[in-house]
C-alpha cells in the first residue's frame, strides 16, 4: 500500500475538493488535472510502459472527441455509444500505428505517428459533409447521465475521477503482472525478450491498441466538457506533446507520473491563461517556453522525471528496480 | 496542357527551396544520426530576421542574406553548444524530445516576443511578374529559387570537394572508424548542425516575401521537410534533392487538380506511403529504418 | 535432438554459414570453435530463428523450427543467450531473471519464487535487486545465463558466455555451465578459450569459413591438422 500513498492522497484530494469550495476556477482546473493526467496516462501505456514513443497521439483523441459529437449530431445517439465507437476505431487505428511500429524504429517511427495524426486532422477539417468541416462541431447539451449533458462541475470532477482510477490501475497492472514485465523486457531490449520466449511484436501492438482506446474515451469526455470539437484543435501535434510531455516530466514508465507531469503543467498553463489574458496577453505563451526548456533539462538530467527526483530525494534507497522502473528514455 | 509550362516552372520553384530546407536537415541527420523536430523553428527566425530588418530599417530580404550568415552561424553555435552538445551520445528518445523541447521554446517565444500577428514582408520585388514562355513567375521565387540552388550546390560541393567535406562523410558513414583515425568527432557534429541551421536559416530569409510570417510557420515546413528527406533518404544530399523535386511535384500538380485543400493529404498519404514500402527512401540505406538509422 | 540438415545462409556475396550438418543428441555438451568470422553466431542465429537460412532445416524434437520466430523456439524448448550480453539494464538482476521465469510460469509470484532460486544458483544471490547495467562484465554474463536457466530449457546455445572473464570468474562459469549440464540440460557452446572449451565438451564442432571443417573429441580435434592449421596455430596440446 506504500507504493500507491501518493495515489491515494492526489486522488483523495481531488475527492474531497467539493467539499472544500464549489469555486467553478477551481474545480475546473482539478477537473482538466484529472482529464489530461488520464489521457497522458494512456499515453504512457504505449510511450512509457512499451516504449513505443509517439508523437500522433491526438490521432486517438480526435477520433474519440469525434465519434460521439457527430453521432449525437447527425444520429441522435448517446455519446456513451460514441465512446464505444471511438474506442472501437482507435483500435483499428492501434492496430496501424502497431504495424508501424514492427516495421519502423526510432525516429522514423515517431515521424510516421506525426504523419498519420495529420492526415486526420486534414480529413477531418475537409470532410463537411460528416464533421463539418474546418468549422468544427458544437456538442449539443441534453441533460442527463445517458446523454453525458452534465451541467454541475462536481459531476464532472467525479466522472474524471473515475476515469483517472481507471488509468491509473491499468498502469498499475501493467507494473505488476506477467504481460507488465514481459513488455518491460519489450521495452528494454526487444531482442533479448524475443530469446526468452516473449512475444515481442504481439505484444507491442497489444500496447499501442490499448493507449489508443484509452485516449480515444479521453477524447470522447474532453469533447463532452468543452462542448467543442474544432479539427485543429483534436487532431493538432501540440495536443500529441503535450500527451507525452505530461508523462515525460511527470515520470515515463510509473503510474503516478502523468499525473503529476499533468498537476504542475495544466495548473500553471490554466493559472496564467486566466489572470494574464486580461492584463498581457501576449505572455501567454510564456510557460509553453518554460515547458519546452523544462523538457529539455529533464529528458537529459532527469530522465525519470519529477517521481524519479522526488523518489531520490525522500526515499533513500539503493537503486531498486522499482524505483527506476523507466521508459528507455 | 496548356498548364503544362506554369506546372514545371512552379514546381521547380518550389522544389528549389524545399531542397534548401531539406539538405540542411538531412545533413543534420546524416551526419549526427539526430533527427531535428526544431528545424521549422529556425526557419520561422529567418522568416522573422527578414521582417524586422524590413520593418524596421527597410532592409531587402536579399540584402539581409548576407547578414544571416553569420547570424545563424552563430545560432547555430550556440544552439549547440546549449542544447545538443550533451544528447549526441544520448538515445534516440532522448533526442528527439530535446528537440522537441527546443521547438516548443523557440515556438513560443516567438509567439511571446513579436505575437502571432501575422507578418507580411513586401519588397519591391514581391509583386514583380515575370513571363517565362507560357509561365508566369514571381520575381521573389525566382530569386528565392536562384539563391536555393546556389546554396544546395555550394554545400554539395563542399562536402564532395573540400576536406572537411570528406571528413563529415566519414564521420556520417562510421562514427567509430572516424574516431579511431583521429577525426574529431565532435567537431564534425557541430559544424553538421551548424551548416545545417545556417541553411534553413537562409532559406526563411528567402521565403519571407513570399509567405506569411507568423510563429508557427515553420510547422508546415518542417512536416514536408522530413516527406522530402525520408523520400530521398536520410542523410543522402541527392536523395534531399530529388525528394525536393518529387515532393514540389506532388504538391503543384496536387493543388492544380485536386485543390488546395486536399494537396496536403497527397504528400502525408505518400509519407506513410514511403514509411511502409521503402522506409530508407530512394537512395537511404535499405534495413536503415529498422534499426532507426 | 538437434538436427541441422545441410543448412546454409548467405548474406547477399557473402556465405555466412555453407551447408552444415550437426546432430546433438539429448545429453550432449557439445562444443563450436572456430576463427572469429567462421560463421559461428550466424549459426546460432539461424538455429534460435533469427534468420531464415536459404536452404537446409533446422530439426528440433522432431519438430522443423526452421523459419520459425525466436520467442515461439524458446518456448518450444530451445533458447540461446547472446554474445554481446543484452540485459535488461534497467531492471533489477531478479526482475531479469524473473521475465525469463514468466515464460513457464504464468503466476507473477511463482515466478518472482523461481527467480530467486535462479539467481542463489547462478551465484548471484547478493546482486539480486541491483540494477543490471551497474553489473561488470563478469556478472553480466553470469545473468545471461541465469535469465535463459530461467526459460527452463531442454537445449542451451551458449555464445561465448566465457568471454572477457578473469581466471577466477572463468572457473566459476565452467563450474556453472558443468552443473547445469548435470541438471540435464543440452548444451552447445561457441567458445574461443581453448583451456576451457576442451576441458568441458565431450565433443567439438570446427568452423572456418561457414563450413565444418573438422568433428570429434577434444583430443583429436588438439591433433587435427586442418584445425592447427586454421585455428589453432601450433599443435595445442591438451594437458
Amino acid at each position: 500500500m506504500r507504493r500507491h500513498a501518493g495515489a491515494i492522497v492526489l486522488f483523495g484530494l481531488a475527492a474531497v475538493a467539493p467539499l472544500a469550495t464549489r469555486d467553478a476556477y477551481f474545480l475546473d482546473t482539478i477537473v482538466l488535472i484529472l482529464m489530461w493526467g488520464a489521457i497522458s496516462s494512456a499515453w504512457n501505456v504505449a510511450g512509457g510502459y512499451a516504449g513505443q514513443v509517439s508523437l500522433g497521439h491526438a490521432a486517438f483523441f480526435g477520433i474519440g472527441a469525434y465519434s460521439a459529437a457527430v453521432l449525437t449530431v447527425h444520429w441522435s445517439l448517446s455519446p456513451w455509444i460514441g465512446l464505444g465507437l471511438g474506442m472501437a476505431l482507435s483500435v483499428v487505428a492501434g492496430l496501424v500505428i502497431g504495424y508501424l511500429s514492427n516495421r519502423l524504429r526510432g525516429p522514423y517511427f515517431v515521424l510516421a505517428t506525426i504523419a498519420f495524426a495529420q492526415v486526420l486532422l486534414i480529413a477531418a477539417s475537409r470532410w463537411r459533409e460528416m464533421t463539418m468541416g474546418s468549422e468544427g462541431i458544437p456538442v449539443p447539451f441534453k441533460q442527463g447521465f445517458w446523454t453525458l449533458g452534465l451541467a454541475s462541475k462536481v459531476s464532472w470532477l467525479y466522472l474524471t475521477l473515475a476515469f483517472a482510477l481507471v488509468l491509473y490501475l491499468v498502469q498499475v497492472y501493467l507494473e505488476v503482472s506477467r504481460m507488465g514485465y514481459q513488455l518491460a523486457g519489450v521495452r528494454e531490449d526487444e531482442d533479448a525478450a524475443q530469446a526468452l520466449g516473449i512475444p515481442g511484436r504481439r505484444l507491442k501492438v497489444i500496447a499501442i491498441a490499448m493507449s489508443a482506446a484509452l485516449t480515444s474515451a479521453g477524447g470522447t469526455f474532453w469533447a463532452q466538457y468543452v462542448g467543442f470539437v474544432d479539427p485543429f484543435y483534436v487532431f493538432s501535434i501540440d495536443l500529441s506533446v503535450l500527451f507525452a510531455l505530461n508523462a515525460i516530466i511527470g515520470g515515463a514508465g510509473t503510474a503516478l507520473g502523468p499525473f503529476l507531469g499533468s498537476i504542475l503543467i495544466t495548473s500553471l498553463e490554466h493559472y496564467l491563461r486566466a489572470t494574464l489574458s486580461d492584463i498581457a496577453p501576449g505572455l501567454i505563451g510564456v510557460h509553453l517556453i518554460i515547458y519546452g526548456c523544462l523538457l529539455i533539462v529533464m529528458v537529459r538530467f532527469v530522465p525519470q522525471g519529477l517521481i524519479g527526483a522526488l523518489g531520490a530525494l525522500f526515499i533513500r534507497r539503493a537503486r531498486t528496480a522499482r524505483g527506476e522502473r523507466l521508459a528507455r528514455t | 496542357m496548356a498548364a503544362l509550362p506554369q506546372l514545371v516552372v512552379s514546381t521547380l520553384l518550389l522544389g528549389g527551396i524545399y531542397a534548401l530546407i531539406a539538405v540542411g536537415l538531412t545533413l543534420i541527420f546524416g551526419i549526427m544520426r539526430v533527427v531535428n523536430f526544431a528545424h521549422g523553428e529556425f526557419l520561422m527566425l529567418g522568416m522573422y530576421l527578414a521582417f524586422w530588418a524590413f520593418a524596421l530599417w527597410h532592409l531587402d530580404p536579399y540584402v539581409v542574406l548576407v547578414i544571416a550568415l553569420p547570424v545563424f552561424f552563430a545560432v547555430g553555435l550556440l544552439s549547440y553548444w546549449l542544447v545538443m552538445q550533451g544528447v549526441i551520445k544520448a538515445s534516440h528518445n532522448v533526442q528527439i524530445f530535446t528537440t522537441v523541447g527546443l521547438s516548443i521554446a523557440l515556438q513560443n517565444a516567438a509567439l511571446v516576443l513579436w505575437t502571432g500577428d501575422y507578418r507580411f514582408v513586401r519588397p519591391w520585388h514581391a509583386s514583380e511578374v515575370v513571363r517565362l514562355g507560357g509561365a508566369a513567375l514571381n520575381l521573389s521565387q525566382i530569386v528565392a529559387f536562384a539563391v536555393a540552388v546556389a546554396f544546395t550546390g555550394g554545400l554539395m560541393a563542399f562536402m564532395k570537394f573540400t576536406q572537411a567535406g570528406r571528413v563529415m562523410r566519414a564521420t556520417a558513414e562510421d562514427r567509430e572508424a572516424a574516431t579511431l583515425m583521429g577525426i574529431d568527432t565532435e567537431r564534425v557534429y557541430r559544424l553538421a548542425w551548424t551548416i545545417g541551421i545556417v541553411c534553413v536559416g537562409v532559406a526563411g530569409v528567402l521565403l519571407s516575401p513570399v509567405y506569411t510570417v507568423y510563429p508557427q510557420a515553420g510547422l508546415q515546413f518542417v512536416l514536408l521537410a522530413y516527406v522530402v528527406v525520408v523520400l530521398g533518404g536520410l542523410g543522402d544530399m541527392r536523395g534531399a534533392l530529388f525528394g525536393s523535386l518529387i515532393v514540389a511535384a506532388v504538391e503543384t500538380v496536387g493543388a492544380y487538380t485536386l485543390g488546395i485543400a486536399w494537396k496536403e493529404v497527397l504528400y502525408f498519404v505518400l509519407f506513410i506511403l514511403v514509411l511502409v514500402f521503402r522506409p530508407a527512401g530512394l537512395f537511404g540505406q535499405r534495413g536503415a529504418e529498422t534499426l532507426g538509422m | 535432438m538437434l538436427a541441422l540438415e545441410s543448412v546454409t545462409k548467405r548474406f547477399g556475396g557473402l556465405t555466412a554459414v555453407g551447408g552444415v550438418s550437426l546432430d546433438v543428441d539429448e545429453g550432449d555438451l557439445l562444443g563450436i570453435i572456430g576463427p572469429n568470422g567462421a560463421g559461428k553466431t550466424t549459426l546460432f542465429n539461424v538455429i534460435a530463428g533469427y534468420y531464415r537460412p536459404e536452404s537446409g532445416r533446422v530439426v528440433f524434437e522432431g519438430r522443423d523450427l526452421t523459419g520459425h520466430p525466436p520467442h515461439e523456439i524458446c518456448r518450444l524448448g530451445l533458447t540461446r543467450t547472446f554474445q554481446i550480453v543484452k540485459p535488461f539494464g534497467n531492471l533489477s538482476v531478479r526482475d531479469n531473471v524473473m521475465i525469463g521465469a514468466l515464460t513457464r510460469v504464468r503466476s507473477v509470484a511463482a515466478a518472482r519464487a523461481e527467480a530467486d532460486r535462479g539467481v542463489e544458483r547462478c551465484g548471484l544471490g547478493d546482486y539480486a535487486d541491483v540494477v543490471a547495467k551497474s553489473l561488470p562484465i563478469g556478472l553480466r554474463k553470469r545473468l545471461e545465463l541465469a535469465r535463459a536457466l530461467a526459460t527452463r530449457p531442454r537445449l542451451l546455445l551458449l555464445d561465448e558466455v566465457m568471454a572477457g572473464l578473469n581466471p577466477a570468474e572463468l572457473a566459476a562459469m565452467v563450474e556453472l555451465i558443468r552443473r547445469v549440464h548435470a541438471e540435464g540440460v543440452t548444451l552447445v557452446v561457441i567458445e574461443h578459450i581453448m583451456a576451457a572449451i576442451m576441458r568441458l565438451t565431450r565433443r567439438i564442432v570446427v568452423l572456418h569459413h561457414g563450413e565444418k571443417i573438422a568433428e570429434g573429441v577434444p583430443a583429436q580435434i588438439a591433433r587435427d591438422p586442418k584445425v592447427v592449421d586454421a585455428y589453432l596455430g601450433e599443435e595445442f596440446t591438451l594437458e
